[in-house]
């Protein structure tokens, strides 16, 4: 230690140290891109497993079948004859239904408003009391009267109702049972879930008339087949990104395909034969779905309140019947009747290649905190050399040779000689480019706001517009500061920076929260990193500025790489209308509070607003 | 109305005094809904005061007669309870809620004492020796889950003034207790023919503990007759469930609720759709037939000193059906019915099994439930590790009198309330009504000392709901204060709420108290990953590796100045690895020498 420390001193001020953080920043990049290819790799994946001892998954023997049929069928008949009535028909039916299973029904209606549309309906739910228990816990089942597709429920609604009649009878239930049918897969159970913890905007939202103890674990059920099904899809993203317990998605795949033999799929991987190519698909669709962090079916709003969620969706056309998915729930509720704690034993982050393999957040996270350290590597580096003061040309290349300014310094009775260019100092003018990335930051509020409270109607034409903007305005914000106040190579250098640094501190605590949305911004932005000739042989601040030929291929990059044309490429590739996306993004916001479109406007747009300033060749 | 409540009132003190029984038993069977039953059986013993502090036990036991004179406690409550009573559509509680606790154990009392902490040390003896007789948890009642409340509890005796006697109350729960069979078989045992015989051979475990919601309660009290003869001491046992007739029904061999065969499914014919593949159940089991054995798994064996001291049964069963609903018997019983109509009462002799059927006819053959005066139900709000609400709906669904009653509420101390969010507003109201809040006493917590003791006098007016909410904050515990399964949460007990006799009726009402409680509550605190201490440990380990490592390093190393170093510096480094290099390589090259020696 005390040996290496004098050599770490000397290379302090080695310009061969100052030229190492671009490669040192590239190959964080290059690394964490690598890493995330390796993840689908047997040697990095794990294959799940059951953490938490007391869920025994598959354990107990179902019952639900026999006459169960019968009760089935008919409440699929009456949810069939339910189809064109009004709310006020479909709710007094299904209270009906639920008093008639000895359970007392209860209504919530709710009304959401959002980009110009207008989301409201009714949930009616009723809780099953355990039979000795004390409304301290409770189990949910959810049925959407209509599934994410705006296609009627009718097999899952009547399952659950089929269900809650036949759980009535059992005595061993340790946890209330909520039976919950909602007006719609989004807004409805977004409704009950907030009224549930009281969190609601009232008037819109209704408060709930009946409440029971803590929710320990939901299951959606989402069959709107008219036919037998041939696998179920598990669907399992919460809003922003957030996951439920890898244990329930364990517990729901170990009964399913191990004791009931019903094949299970995820992130619409219908064809899964477990190579490294679909396994590679699989865990990058589902970490688009979690970068977007949008709702993915019912289950997604409970997800931000710690209360874990899975939907089982029936999907294709084979042998099992609506009673196997019943026997699937029922299992799925007997392990849950089992917990004697939260949820808290799996992990919360993970990535899932295939339904029995996952990597979990120590594996995954070094690949987006790479890619979110090269923008702090580069900002440090670059702070550094905008304090360098302009070097004489000799020095640089012949140290050895010529004898370097000295000066003598006198310090307490002490005295020591010491090259000149170590005592200069360079002072920065910090202001301009601080209040430039601090208002930029701020200024992503507009478009925030915009897309926001546009009607759906106005939002493409509002996003046309943006975008044409968007495509002028590095320019012309680099024509207004040169007319106000000319940059110096050191104003570049602090300007890309600080905007480095709050990139990458912004990138590094996402991470940590929505790894996907970090990681996909954090790719995207990479070119902002190398934009100010960084791999120059000089270190010098005047060499900061790329030349005329580089800024308009840099600007040709970043241009291709902007915000809204990232926008319009996602659309593009999935085959997405624009303004639904973007509708959908405003009711997210509101609705469910969704903040990916705050990182986008509000982290991302900012970093490239001033990357595109300064490459632009006017400056 | 009122006059012949007086009038049974009086009736009953009559017949108190001059029957003067030293035991009796009673069970009271209420069918609530074609779904349910209400079973209570009450147990009362009798010995006079004299008799008692002689140590001259008889029908009160011996073993909780002497804990009680050892803790010198003079009234003593004690409730088992499981499950909630669903009071929409079981109507008002059985006893006015009197014989009824919390979920869990409630315990409260009153000791004797010369000071605060005297009287303490005395519950504590008390708790711990109820402890064992019950095979209860009633130790882990400590300072913090004590409580001394204000309003909420009165003395049942007769003859003591509390204040004058230096007598203290002490109040404590245990919401988390789970109550089975281990707590049933000792309270049996207090009875004098231990659940043997009369109406007590039928308190099963296994059908006791699958009833929807049941309470075991002990109260012993001291009674001193207005006529001034000798004052005696009471205990009364009190054993109240809600059966589900269908699930009491199942046969014990074959629980399981497999479907029913489809050929027996009771289906609504009327629907369009009716065959053989699709069945719209009808409801069928209205006003069902049971009979004692299927319900409680036997008959009643016989009756347990049935006989007063003029050799005349006294009842023991009585049902609450209308007249017009058969109910048949097995054994010689003298049934007596009442005049109202509603309830007919059974004496059964000594030595033989009682059997009882009730016959099964339409809907219409209930007794109309009760409505309760006060809806309360108690809920968290909120979500996260930091802080929370709790928001507590009272209804008062009397159209045309406002209710006034005390809201008694302890909390754990590491739920931390703040009084100053206390509000308790009209749910029609939008702004807080300063006037619902009449009293409050508010004890605050100490951390791992006491917890939060909160009463309040509130006024519900008529035909209206009051939310009541208050914000609290959650504490971090100590890693060693967590109990087994942290991650379920911390029970918080029911809040108890009892009700004043308002001043329009006080002279029919303010003999019986009326008792309601809340369900109990799981507050999620922040809690630990348990395994953390190993990680920790192993990081305290390489630190403190590093550290003697390196100190160690500084220790016996010898210090010798840079100039007294011969040759460090990279030439000489490359020098002598190169040098290193040469004699490895002219190794390697001699000993290929040599092998080619060998060789040739």
């Amino acid at each position: 230690m005390a040996l290496i420390s004098p050599t770490i001193l000397a290379l302090r001020r080695d310009p061969r140290l100052l030229k190492l953080p671009p490669y040192l920043s590239a190959l964080c990049i290059f690394i964490g891109a690598v890493w995330l290819c390796l993840l689908p790799l047997n040697e990095y994946s794990r294959r799940t497993y059951i953490s938490e001892n007391a869920l025994l998954p598959g354990q107990v023997h179902t019952y639900f079948g026999g006459s169960e049929q019968n009760v089935f069928n008919a409440y699929k008949y009456e949810v069939q004859a339910l189809v064109g009535k009004d709310q006020e028909a479909i709710s007094t039916k299904l209270s009906d239904i639920f008093e008639s299973a000895g359970l007392r029904p209860a209504r919530q209606k709710y009304e959401y408003h959002a980009a110009g549309n207008t989301y409201s309906g009714e949930n009616v739910y009723a809780i099953l009391h355990a039979p000795r228990g004390d409304a301290t816990e409770a189990i949910l089942l959810v049925a959407a009267w209509t599934n994410m597709d705006g296609i009627l429920n009718q097999s899952g609604v009547a399952l659950a109702l089929a269900l809650a009649r036949y759980f009535k009878r059992w005595s061993l239930w340790s946890k209330d049972i909520i039976i919950l049918i909602t007006g719609d897969s989004r807004a409805g159970p977004q409704a009950w879930v907030d009224a549930y913890h009281d969190e609601h905007s009232s008037p819109f939202v209704a408060p709930l008339p009946l409440k029971s103890g803590a929710l320990q674990g939901v299951v959606v059920v989402d069959n709107a087949l008219d036919h037998r099904f041939e696998s179920l899809h598990i669907v399992y993203d919460g809003i922003n990104g957030q996951l439920p317990n890898l244990d329930l998605f364990n517990t729901a795949v170990s009964i399913a395909s191990g004791q009931l033999g019903i094949g299970v799929s995820l992130q619409r991987m219908w064809k899964h034969n477990d190579s490294y190519q679909e396994r590679l698909q699989t865990m990058l669709r589902g970490m688009f779905s979690q970068g977007l962090g949008y709702s993915s079916g019912p289950h997604s709003s409970f997800v931000p309140y710690h209360v874990d969620a899975i939907t089982l969706q029936a999907v294709g056309d084979g042998w099992q019947d609506e009673m196997a998915m019943g026997r699937c729930v029922e299992s799925i509720f007997r392990s849950l009747n089992n917990l004697l704690e939260h949820f808290h034993q799996s992990f919360f982050f993970y990535l899932l290649m295939q339904a029995d393999r996952f990597v979990s957040i120590g594996t995954y996270l070094p690949s987006a905190m790479l890619v979110a350290v090269n923008f702090t590597i580069m900002a440090i580096a670059l702070w550094i050399r905008s304090g360098r003061p302009p070097a004489p040309k000799v020095a640089s290349t012949m140290p050895e040779k010529q004898n370097p300014e000295m000066e003598i310094v006198q310090e307490n009775n002490m005295t020591a000689i010491t090259p000149k260019e170590n005592l200069t100092i360079l002072e920065r003018q910090l202001f301009l480019p601080v209040t430039l990335v601090v208002s930029l930051h701020f200024l992503g509020a507009i478009p925030l706001y915009v897309f926001i409270n546009s009607s759906h109607n106005t939002l493409p034409l509002y996003f046309l517009l943006f975008t044409f903007l968007n495509f002028f305005q590095p320019t012309v914000l680099a024509t207004l500061i040169h007319r106000h106040t000319p940059l110096t190579p050191q104003h570049h250098l602090l300007l890309q920076s600080f905007s480095l640094l709050v990139l990458g501190i912004f990138l590094a605590t996402l991470a940590t929260l929505n790894f996907s949305l970090s990681l996909f911004v954090g790719l995207l932005s990479t070119p902002l990193s190398f934009t100010g000739n960084p791999f120059s042989s000089s270190v010098d601040a005047k060499d900061a500025i790329p030349s005329k030929t580089r800024q308009h291929i840099w600007t040709l990059v970043l241009q291709l790489l902007s915000p809204p044309v990232v926008v319009w490429a996602v659309c593009y590739i999935w085959g997405a209308d624009l303004g639904e996306m973007l509708a959908e993004a405003a009711f997210g916001w509101k609705v469910n509070g969704l903040w990916t479109q705050v990182v986008i406007w509000c982290v991302w747009w900012p970093a490239w607003t001033v990357g595109g300033i300064l490459v632009n060749p006017l400056l | 109305m009122k006059h012949i409540s007086c009038l049974l009132l009086s009736l009953l003190l009559g017949l108190l005094v001059s029957a003067d029984p030293k035991y009796k038993e009673l069970l009271n069977l209420q069918p609530l809904n074609p779904a349910s039953l209400l079973a209570s059986f009450n147990f009362k013993s009798n010995a006079s005061l004299q008799s008692y502090e002689q140590q001259h036990f008889k029908y009160i036991p011996r073993s909780l007669g002497q804990i009680l004179q050892h803790a010198k406690t003079r009234e003593l409550h004690l409730r088992f309870s499981t499950g909630r009573w669903d009071d929409e559509s079981w109507g008002a509680r059985p006893w006015g809620g009197t014989k009824e606790g919390g979920t869990g154990v409630e315990l409260w009392a009153w000791v004797e004492g010369d000071s605060d902490a005297d009287s303490f040390a005395r519950w504590v003896t008390l708790n711990n020796a109820l402890s064992g007789l019950f095979c209860a948890s009633l130790n882990f009642i400590d300072s913090t889950r004590s409580t001394r409340p204000r309003m909420t509890f009165e003395p049942a005796s007769s003859v003591f003034n509390a204040s004058s006697e230096n007598l203290y109350l002490l109040h404590g729960s245990l919401p988390r207790e789970v109550v089975c069979t281990e707590n049933l078989t000792p309270f049996l045992k207090l009875l004098p023919c231990k659940g043997k015989a009369g109406i007590a051979s039928l308190l099963d475990g296994h059908k006791l503990f699958d009833a929807s919601w049941q309470s075991m309660a002990i109260d012993v009290r001291s009674v001193c007759p207005e006529n001034g003869s000798e004052c005696s001491i009471e205990m009364e046992q009190t054993v109240d469930m809600v059966l589900d007739v269908d699930r009491s029904k199942r046969p014990r061999d074959n629980p399981i609720p497999r479907p029913i065969p489809s050929e027996h499914l009771q289906c609504d014919q009327s629907k369009p759709y009716a065959g053989d593949e699709a069945c719209y159940p009808s409801d069928a089991n209205l006003g069902q037939s049971w009979t004692l054995a299927e319900i409680f798994g036997r008959p009643i064996q016989g009756s347990c000193l049935a006989e007063d001291s003029y050799g005349q049964l006294r009842d023991s069963v009585c049902i609450n059906v209308p007249h017009e609903r058969e109910v048949n018997l097995y054994g010689d019983a003298v049934e007596t019915k009442n005049e109202a109509g509603t309830s007919r009462c059974f004496a059964i002799p000594a030595s033989n099994p009682f059997e009882l059927v009730l016959s099964h006819i339409g809907p219409q053959t209930f007794n109309k439930v009760s409505q309760p005066p006060l809806y309360a139900s108690r809920s968290f709000t909120g979500h996260g590790q930091e802080r929370g609400g709790v928001q507590t709906l009272l209804t008062n669904p009397s159209t045309s009198s406002s209710i006034q009653f005390v809201y008694f509420e302890t909390l754990p101390w590491f739920m931390k309330p703040y009084l100053h969010t206390l509000t308790a507003r009209l749910t029609t109201a939008s702004t807080t009504s300063p006037d619902i809040i009449e009293e409050t006493f508010y004890r605050p917590a100490l951390d791992r000392r006491r917890g939060t003791q909160l009463e309040l006098l509130i006024s519900v007016p008529a035909d209206s709901a009051v939310i009541l909410t208050y914000d609290f904050d959650k504490a971090i515990l100590r890693y060693t204060e967590y109990p087994p399964d942290a991650n379920r949460g911390f029970d918080v007990a029911p809040a108890v709420i009892r009700l004043l006799p308002s001043s329009g009726n006080s002279s029919s009402n303010s003999q019986a108290p009326l008792y309601i409680r809340t369900s109990s509550l799981l507050l999620p605190l922040p809690t630990p990953d348990f395994s953390m201490p190993y990680n920790v440990i192993i990081l305290t380990s390489t630190v403190m590796a590093l550290a003697f490592g390196m100190i160690f390093n500084l220790l016996v190393r010898r210090f010798v100045g840079a100039d007294e170093v011969e040759g460090w510096n990279l030439a000489a480094l490359k020098a002598k690895a190169r040098g290193r290099v040469a004699v490895l390589v002219d190794r390697v090259s001699g000993k290929g020498q040599k092998l080619e020696k060998t060789v040739q």
